[in-house]
Parts: C-alpha cells; structure tokens; sequence
C-alpha cells in the first residue's frame, strides 16, 4: 500500500509540467466516449422511425441519420484528437525529463558514479522513459473513456427503464467474482513472481555473458545449470500459480463474451417484452450497449499491467531525480593559486571503516608529489579527493588556500585536471574530443597540443585527419586514445594535475610515446601521480608513502631508501622482478 | 508471424500451434454466426411474433453453446502454448546459443539477446494468452458478418464487403507511415539516450572541462533532434491515423446511409432493417479494436522477428565424431587466411608449428592479428582458409568438447560468475579437491586478495559481489588455468602488465605451466619475450620474422626496433634528473 502512496506521488509529480494537457485530453476523451452512445441511441431512433406504422416521416429519418452521423464523426475526433494531445504532453514530458537527468547527473558527485548506477542511468533513458509512455499518452484518455462509456450507456437505460440497465450487466458480477478470486493474494504472488524473474534475467545475463569461459572450461553443464534452476524455479511458480486459474479464466471470460451477452440479453429481453415492461427498440438500445461493455472492462484490465509497468518506471526516475547533489558554497570563494594541502583528513566509504586516516601534507606549484603504496592503501581514493569525487569525512583539502567545499565547481575544474586509466572520449570528431578541453580553441593551438602529446601524426593519417569520428573511421588502439586524452589535457592547461601513471600502460605498442606525452603535461605544475612502478618515480620531489590509509613516511628517493622503511623494503622486492632496474638498462640475451 | 511462433514453438509443438489456430478460426466463425441470428431474432420480436422468437432463441442458444466450447478450446490452447513457451524457450534459447560460434557473442549481440530472452520471451507468452485470440477474432467476426448481410441484403451486404478492403488499404497506408517515421523516431530517440549514457560515463571529462555548467553541445543537439524528430511524427502520422479511424466510421455510415435510402426507396422491409443495422453496429466496432491493437501487434511481431532470428542462427559445425589427438601439445598453422569483415584480411596465409611443452610469444603492433590467432586456436571462428592444428587434428574435426580439453585460455577480459571467489577458481576444474584449488590461487597470487576480502575464500565476487581490479581478476583467470592443467596454454599478457605484482606471479605461473603445457602467449613483457623459445612477429597478418631472441636481434629488422622502443618504455622516469 505504501509502495502504492509513494508510486503514485511521484508519478504526480513527473506528470506535473503536462498536467494540463493530460487533462484536456481526458477531457476530450470523456466527451468522445459519450458520443460513441449516439449512434447507438439513433439506430433505435431510427429503428423506431422505421417501425412505426402508416408512411414514413422522410424528415425525421434524414434529421436522426444526420444526428448519427454527426455524432459518430464528433467521437472519431474526439477520441483522435484526446490521443493526440496526451501524445505531445508525452513527448514534451520526455525532452523535460532527459534535461532535467542531465542537470542532475551534472550535479551528483563524481564518486556516485559506479556500475551500478550507469546500470540505473541506462535504465532510466532507454527503458523508464519509455514505459511512463503508457501512463502519459494513454492511460487518463483510455481509462476515462472505459469508464465513461458504459456509465453514461448505463444511465441512459436507467433513464429508459432500470431493468434494462440491470440486464445490461447481469452477466458482469460472474466476470468479477471470477476475477477477484483469481486475483486473491495477487500482490504477494507479483512480489515473488517480480524477484523470480529478477532472477531469470540475471541468470540468463551470465549465461550469455559466460559463455567464453563456460565453453572454455567445457563446462557448458554449469552455466546452464544456474540458467536452468532460475528458468525452471520461474516457469514452476508461475504454472503452479496460474494453471488452476486458467480453467477459472476461460469459463469467466465467457461471461464477458458477446455472443453470451447476446443470448442473455434476448432472451431475458423476450421476458420483458412479454411482460410489457420494454419495448422492442429499447431492447435494442440495451443490447447495443451492453456488446460494447466487454471491450471497456478488457481495456481497463489491461493498462493495470501496463500501468503497473510505469509506476515502477515512474519511481525509479524520481529516484533518479532526487538523488542528492555536490553541495555548493553558498558564497563560493576563487582558490589562491595552485597548492594542494591535506590537513589531517580522514574518508569513508560507508561511514564506518575509514579508508584514509588523518592524512596530511601538501603539493607545491610545480613539483611531482607520488603516492606509492599497495593494492587497497587509499592511493586512487585520496587521489580523487582533489576534484570533489568525494568530500572528507573529517579534515579538509585546501586548493590555494580554500576549502575545496568552498570552491564553485566549475571553478574547481578549471584548475584540477585528471587523467586516469579508464579513457573517456566521445562519439564526435577527433577535433570535437579534443576542443573538449578548451571550447573554440584555434586549430593551431590544438595541433600543438596534439604535436606535445605525440599523437599528432597519428590524427594525420586518419581518413579524415581531425574531422575523422571516434569509433567510425578513427579506431583508435587504447594507446592512442590515452595520448588524445593527454593532448586535451594540455589544451585545458589546468594548474593542477592528477595523473594516473597505469595510464602509460594501456597499451604495449605505445607505451613509451604515452610516457613521453605524460612527462610533457607534468612539467611545470602541481601533480600528484598514483605510482604503480617504483622505477618511474625515482626523480620525483616528494613521495608518500602510504600503508593502511595512513601516511607512513614522506620524503624524496633517496631520503627514503636511507631511512630504510616500507618504502626502501617495496623497492627491493620491486627491484627483484623489474629487469630494468635492476640491470640498469636493458638485459640483453636470455 | 505464424512462421516466426513455429520457429519459437520448436518442431514439436508446431502441431499444437496449428490445432490452436484452428480453434481460434472456428471461434471467430461460430461468433459471427451467433451474430448474424440476432437479426431473424430482432425480427420476429419487432413483428411480436412470440413463437418465432422464441425458434430462434433456441437457434441462439444452440449457437452460443458451441461458440463457448469452441470459445474454452482456443483459450485452453493459447494458454497451453503460453506455458509451453514460458517452459521451454528459455531452454531451447540456452542449448542453442551454448552451440553458436564464440565469435558470434560481440557485445552488441550479448546485450540484444539478453533483452531478447527476458522482455522477448514475455511478449511471445502474451501473444498466445491474450493478444493473439482478440486481434483474430475481431477481423474474422466481422468478415462473417459481412458475408451473412449479403443473404439478407444483398445492397447492405455488398457496402460491407467493399468497406472491408478500403478499411484494410487505409489502415496498412496509416501504419506503414508510422512504422516508418516510429523507426526515424526510435533512431533519434536512441541517438538522445546515447548522448545521456555517454555524457553519464563521461562525467569525469565533461566536468574536468566545465561541460556540467556551461553544456555539452552534442547532448543538447541530441535532445533536440529527438524533440523535432518526435514533434514531426505526431504532425505526420495522427492526421493519417485518424483518416484510419475514420475509414471504419466511414463504413458505419454508409451501411446506416445506404440502408435509411433502401428504405425510402421502400426497397427494403423496414423491420428487417432496424435488425441489420444493429449487426452493422457489431461490424464497425470490432474493426476498430482490431485497429487499436496494431500497434501492440507490431510490437509483439518485432520481438518475435529477434527472438526467431537468434534460433535460426547456424550453429558452429561440429563432426559426428571427434577424432583422437594424435601429437597433444602442438599447434600448427598451415595456410590460414582470415577476415572478419569481406575485404580486410586479418590473417594472410599464416603458417607456423609450435612443439610440445615450449613457449612462443607473439609480438607486434595491434590490429596486427595477435588475438585473432588465439581465437582461431580456440575455434572462435572458423579459418576462411588453411587449417588450424591443434593436437594434430584440424580443430573442425574436433567436438567442442575435445578441443577444449586441450586449451587453456587467460585472456584479457576475465568474466567472473557471481559466486564466491573459490567457485570462480574451481571453475577451471570442477572435480579439484579444496587443495589443489588452494595451491593453483597460490601459485597465481589469488591468496593474497583473499586476505583483503571481507569473507575470505568465500566473498562473492562478480555482478553482485565484491568487485575485483583487473589485474586480480586476470589472476583468478590465471588460477582457473593453473587448475585445468590442459596441455595448450593462451595467455594474453597486457593487461597483467599493469601491476608489478601481477607480474611477478604471471612470471611464476608462467613457469610452473611452461614445465608441463605449450605456452602460447601475446606477449607484453620483455622477460617474456626474451624467456621464448620462440619469438613470431606478426605484422598485418603475416608473421615476417620468427626465431629466438638472439637471432632476431643479431637480423636487425623489425624485432630489433621494437626491441629498442620497448626497452625505451623500460627505463621511463616521469621527471628526468635535473641535469641528467
């Protein structure tokens, strides 16, 4: 029931820049429902016409034929032009919603961003929008026009005589006592059904993802097994829950069926008649009217389901939605230059472990600080405190002398650049990709950028130079890509730079030409280098030692190997497996 | 449609399908029928005459007792073929696709399909529930209807028979026209979610360069080419689809104009024609619904159409009967030419042997055909040309199975189950006792990341667990290799190369497989390389050197450049010593 509440709020919510418009085309659809009533009234005027004894009144028939003919053309407009509004409120209500994800996604900081929520992110642009299509365009018309309809079909009988209007839906009751015994504990058997087939489509996402190993290990038997157990604890809840019904489900749509309608009607009708109660042509009015109350209960059955389908959607948008953004200084201050100082900050992921503790120290303006340490001792996360991927826990990052928190975001960008190992370009032109990093930049300034990254002659002999598109005519190898993200660095030309040095690894064949791009960009500002290979980071100014999110020492290579800690230990055992320190070169033969 | 439920339904049921079908032809039929006797029904009431109602009433209720039979029959069967096809295609879909081609599972294919084999299986079981009795009785009771007024009226029946067409023509102009702009629709609609998703992922570049504030052109561009796209379509298509329901209002007209003027003319009995107008009513009003189901009907065809086409695919060939592996632990290439694409070869006549318990290493630039070797070891994809040789058989003559048995695979991207850490170990052997699932983690330093893991061994990891880095997850490939212990070892070595400590234990693993396995591997590493007893260099498909270390050195050609830009790499120092 709650679920319910809050489902529906949000929907209003959504709903609410095209509320209008839905409400006119509901309106319009009311109204074409109820003319739909007037042909059916005029053929029994017309019937009565006819019947009477004595010559034919030729005016009266030609003013009821109009009169049917009018009305039948007023519902086809009606009920035409309903839809057609409800569907330009939806798809304005779709450019609305995209804006405003984008805004929010915009705003949400950077550390939200995780596979599970590119998941939600997909789902909400391809699926959810998708699915608020039913509730949007035709869900109000449709439902109101079911409703409408036989009412307005139903007072009109009454208006005639109460028993036709009883007769009408006399078979009705069977339809709905079938209905609610068949719908007992409905809600409980979705849930399990929904988590029953959550898991179905886990099952066959891994399978299908598998597949590789699966085959691999020839262990074909395995994946299927899961595949199968999921698939077949599916299809024996659903059968065990639906088979029993289904004998019930095709007696009691009977009961909505025409002809059914059509015997019971006559026959009952025949009785009336008999009675004196009706007359012939009333009769005729009842049954026209009830052959079309079937149609209205199926339509209102179906967009439960459909409609079910969109609340869900509808929820997860505004889930989406409401998520909260980066806080923003109210009075933001511009940083003081481009010094990084940490001052006694700790961070958590989830508020209980801490993953850095009480760490400080700070980066000078145009030095190279490297953060050393192994797998899980907070390198990458303390890394991406500087551009807001998270805030502190305790503690705070300065930035020139201000509090990151204290920075306009896009302030802050403009001074913190970043280059990690996962490349992100764009589905554009290589010159789009790289004007990226500085919007209207001049051809001259970015080929020079290209040039200092090494990637320039690479660009030139694409098809297309630097109007080929990524992923179309320009197939970039994930060295390449990583040297074009490194050029649009160097457009940007922040002060400050947060590099990745895994970066040069991307790929084999380039490795050293992305190193001598990374050496270009990391001259003359404040860096801060996650380091994977001691080696590369001998030179360096300073180095952070970091062991269990703690700083454990902090000084140049040399300082370092001389107070022979972690540091001087990690470069020994790190000396053991690379050749080329320890060869000091290059080893020549095997 | 029908065909694509046969190929869903699978061979078994077609019979059952067809039996259906039937049924739901009777059905319709008997419906009309019991229609049309309201007319003879309606006329004996307006001429009071009781006795004759009373006939018909019988007839009626005769006909209406069939029609339910008929009516139970059709529903009974649909729901019948429903489960069938809740029960079984997502087993025929999984033993099908278990025997396509690995080739044939790009990523583009692996996300269709698993949206096929979810959202498509549902759609199929409401096409034989509640979609497909609907639509096909309300095209055929109608159509029975029409052809009964022609014995009545011959004038009255002859407007209908004619709207029917005229009826059919308007409404498959209007929904061409939809289908073809919804297409311009969907394609612009993809287009904007694309740009979302993209400019989601791309977070961190959008706002590294101010996008989040100052707008990310492609994206609003995107945006607003769907708005027009969808804003076009709506001017386009309602006009067409309310000349469409304007065809079945159309004909309503008609028959009551046609019949209000037989009745002027005094051409037609007056009660006998308030009783036909009535059944004009039950023809317009059916076509209409029919109409309004299109939509869901295409729909449902489309999906239909992906599922049918993912079991019509062809299944990798394989031989009647596996053939024994005479020379285990050799590979050869004799001749092979390939290409993914017709007209950019990847492999051009390539022709090497690799003996028993010795390692090659592959070098050379990418897209120089390094991987594609691997693949066609492992019969991702058949060869366009030559033989591939594993064991000494041709890996065609080889079930899946058996070629399996005889490789190893540690590729670059590592799928890991959503099981916990040691199950996605044993995976390399199911039979491994704890120990020796044990000793292979050692040796490919998986022990190391149980220490980090909350629950051990038995943390999930994959999809819903804890996630690993790549270069741990290449180490639980390496362990589920160590594990299979096959004679023939794959092993793509970049990306292990990330990570120091990744390197020390592939070198260790590396040892240990090369005592007792055929190592093949593309190779990062110049300890690798150097390590070799035999280097290929490939370059655009065709291996232009081959030999160890000291003689591709001592030739000075291509091996030697990359030799020395790779050992550039090596001694990189992020900031050069000042002065230095």
């Amino acid at each position: 029931m709650k679920t319910n509440q809050r489902q529906n709020a949000s929907l209003r919510e959504l709903r609410r820049p095209v509320a209008g418009l839905i409400r006119v085309g509901t309106l319009l659809g009311g109204i074409g429902a109820l003319t739909t009533l007037v042909p059916f009234i005029g053929i029994a005027e017309l019937g009565r016409a006819l019947v009477e004894p004595g010559p034919l009144d030729l005016a009266a028939l030609a003013v009821v034929a109009l009169i049917v003919v009018a009305g039948l053309g007023l519902g086809w407009a009606c009920t035409g032009f309903a839809l057609w509004v409800t569907h330009i409120a939806d798809h304005r209500l779709q450019t609305f919603l995209r804006r405003a994800l984008v805004r929010k996604l915009g705003r949400v900081p950077l550390g939200w961003y995780t596979d599970k929520t590119s998941g939600m992110v997909r789902k909400a642009v391809q699926d959810d929008l998708q699915d608020l299509h039913h509730l949007v365009a035709h869900h109000d018309v449709e439902f109101v026009s079911a409703i409408v309809l036989p009412l307005g079909g139903l007072a009109y009988l009454c208006w005639l005589d109460f028993r036709l209007a009883l007769l009408a839906v006399a078979t009705l009751p069977i339809y709905i006592a079938a209905y609610a015994w068949m719908m007992r504990g409905f809600a409980d058997k979705m849930v399990q059904l929904d988590a029953s087939f959550a898991r179905v489509s886990a099952a066959i996402v891994e399978f299908v993802h598998g597949i590789s190993v699966v085959k691999a290990f020839g262990q074909t038997g395995r994946a299927h097994r899961s595949y199968q157990s999921a698939v077949s604890d599916f299809s024996e809840r659903y059968t065990g829950w639906v088979r029993p019904l289904l004998r019930v489900e095709a007696f009691s749509s009977m009961a909505l069926s025409v002809p059914v309608i059509l015997l019971v009607s006559l026959t009952a009708g025949t009785w009336f008649i008999a009675r004196g109660w009706v007359s012939p042509i009333e009769l005729l009015v009842e049954l026209l009217i009830a052959m079309v109350i079937p149609q209205t209960v199926l339509t209102l059955n179906q967009g439960l389901t459909a409609q079910r389908k969109a609340l869900a959607a509808a929820q997860r948008i505004t889930a989406l939605l409401d998520e909260s953004s980066l806080p923003v200084a109210a009075e933001p201050q511009p940083p003081r230059g481009a010094e990084i100082e940490f001052e006694n900050i700790s961070f958590s992921y989830d508020g209980d472990r801490n993953v850095l503790s009480d760490v400080s120290f700070s980066c000078k303006p145009g030095t190279v600080t490297a953060l050393v340490g192994s797998s899980g001792a907070g390198k990458s996360t303390l890394a991406k405190l500087v551009p807001r991927f998270h805030d502190v826990t305790a503690g705070r990052v300065l930035l020139g002398g201000v509090d990151l928190r204290m920075i306009a975001p896009d302030v802050l960008y403009r001074q913190v650049g970043f280059v990690l190992q996962d490349v992100q370009l764009v589905h554009g032109s290589v010159a789009d990709n790289l004007r990226l990093g500085r919007l209207g930049a001049s051809d001259q300034d970015m080929i020079a950028a290209a040039r200092q990254a090494q990637i320039h002659h690479r660009i030139e002999a694409l098809p297309r130079g630097y109007d080929s598109v990524i992923g179309e005519d320009a197939v970039l190898s994930g060295g390449e890509a990583q040297r074009l993200s490194i050029a649009r660095m160097l457009l940007a030309d922040t002060p400050v730079l947060i590099l990745d040095e895994a970066t040069a690894y991307a790929d084999p064949e380039s490795e050293a030409q992305i190193q001598d791009a990374l050496s270009a960009v990391s001259r003359g500002r404040t860096v801060l280098v996650i380091a994977h290979r001691l080696a590369t980071i001998t030179n360096v100014d300073q180095i952070i030692v970091l062991d269990q999110g703690r700083v454990k020492q902090r000084g140049t290579h040399a300082e370092l190997l001389a107070a022979d800690g972690l540091y001087a230990m990690m470069w020994r055992s790190y000396s053991n497996i690379d050749p080329s320190v320890a060869c000091a070169g290059v080893r020549r033969v095997s | 449609m029908i065909r694509d439920l046969t190929t869903l339904l699978g061979p078994r049921h077609a019979r059952a399908l067809r039996i259906y079908l039937g049924w739901l032809f009777v059905f319709s039929l008997l419906q009309g029928a019991a229609m049309v006797v309201l007319v003879p029904t309606l006329q004996a009431l307006l001429a009071a005459h009781f006795d004759r109602t009373l006939f018909w009433l019988l007839v009626l209720a005769a006909l209406v007792a069939v029609t339910c039979i008929a009516h139970y029959q059709q529903a009974m069967k649909g729901f019948a073929l429903a489960l069938v096809v809740l029960t079984t295609l997502h087993d025929r879909l999984g033993d099908h696709v278990a025997r396509l081609p690995l080739g044939w599972f790009s990523s583009e294919k692996i996300g269709r399909l698993s949206k096929s084999a979810t959202a498509g299986t549902v759609m199929v079981t409401n096409v034989f529930a509640h979609l497909l009795s609907p639509v096909v009785s309300s095209i055929l009771t109608p159509a029975t209807i029409a052809v009964a007024m022609l014995f009545f009226d011959w004038r009255l029946g002859l407007t209908a028979i004619l709207s029917m067409p005229l009826i059919y023509l308007t409404h498959r102009w209007s929904s061409a026209w939809v289908a073809r702009t919804e297409e311009q629709v969907d394609a612009a609609g993809v287009r904007a979610s694309n740009r979302v998703i993209e400019f989601a992922r791309n977070q961190e570049v959008m706002r590294a360069f101010g996008r989040t504030t100052v707008g990310y052109e492609p994206l609003e561009k995107a945006i607003d080419d769907q708005r027009i796209a969808g804003g076009s379509m709506l001017r386009r298509t309602f006009p067409r689809l309310l000349a469409s329901g304007l065809s079945v209002q159309l004909a309503f007209t008609a028959l009551i104009g046609v019949g209000v003027l037989l009745a002027i003319e005094g051409a037609i009995d007056a009660i006998e024609l308030v009783a036909l107008l009535a059944l004009a009513a039950r023809f317009a009003g059916p076509l209409a619904e029919a109409a309004g189901r299109s939509g869901l009907l295409r729909m449902a065809g489309n999906d239909l159409r992906r599922l049918a086409a993912i079991l019509d695919e062809e299944p990798l060939a394989e031989p009647a009967r596996s053939t024994p592996v005479t020379a285990p632990g050799t590979v050869e290439f004799a001749g092979v030419s390939f290409e993914y694409q017709r007209g950019a070869p990847v492999l051009r006549d390539l022709s090497f042997r690799i003996q028993p318990r010795t390692m090659t290493a592959i070098v050379g630039a990418s897209g120089s055909g390094k991987t594609t070797i691997t693949r066609l070891i492992a019969r991702f994809f058949d060869v366009d040309a030559g033989s591939v040789r594993v064991g000494g058989v041709d890996v065609r003559e080889l079930s899946t199975e058996d070629l399996m048995a005889q490789l190893s695979l540690v590729m670059q991207d590592v799928y890991l189950f959503d099981d916990t850490l040691a199950a996605n170990i044993r995976v390399g052997r199911l039979d491994a006792t704890d120990a020796e699932v044990r000793e292979a983690a050692r040796l490919a330093g998986v022990d190391e990341i149980v220490q980090r893991l909350p629950q051990g061994w038995n943390t999930p990891v994959g999809e819903g667990g804890t996630s690993l880095s790549g270069g741990e997850r290449q180490r639980v490939s390496i362990a589920r290799a160590v594990l299979k212990n096959a004679p023939i070892v794959l092993l793509d070595e970049a990306t292990a190369a990330l990570d120091p400590n990744n390197q020390r234990y592939i070198r260790n693993t590396m040892r240990i497989l090369m005592e007792r396995s055929t190592l093949l591997v593309i190779a990062h590493q110049l300890s690798t390389v150097t390590a070799a007893h035999q280097i290929l260099v490939l370059d655009r498909g065709c291996v232009v050197e081959a030999g160890t270390h000291g003689e591709l050195l001592a030739r000075h050609g291509r091996y030697t450049a990359f030799w020395n830009e790779r050992s550039r790499a090596q001694g990189w120092r992020l900031v050069q010593e000042v002065g230095g």
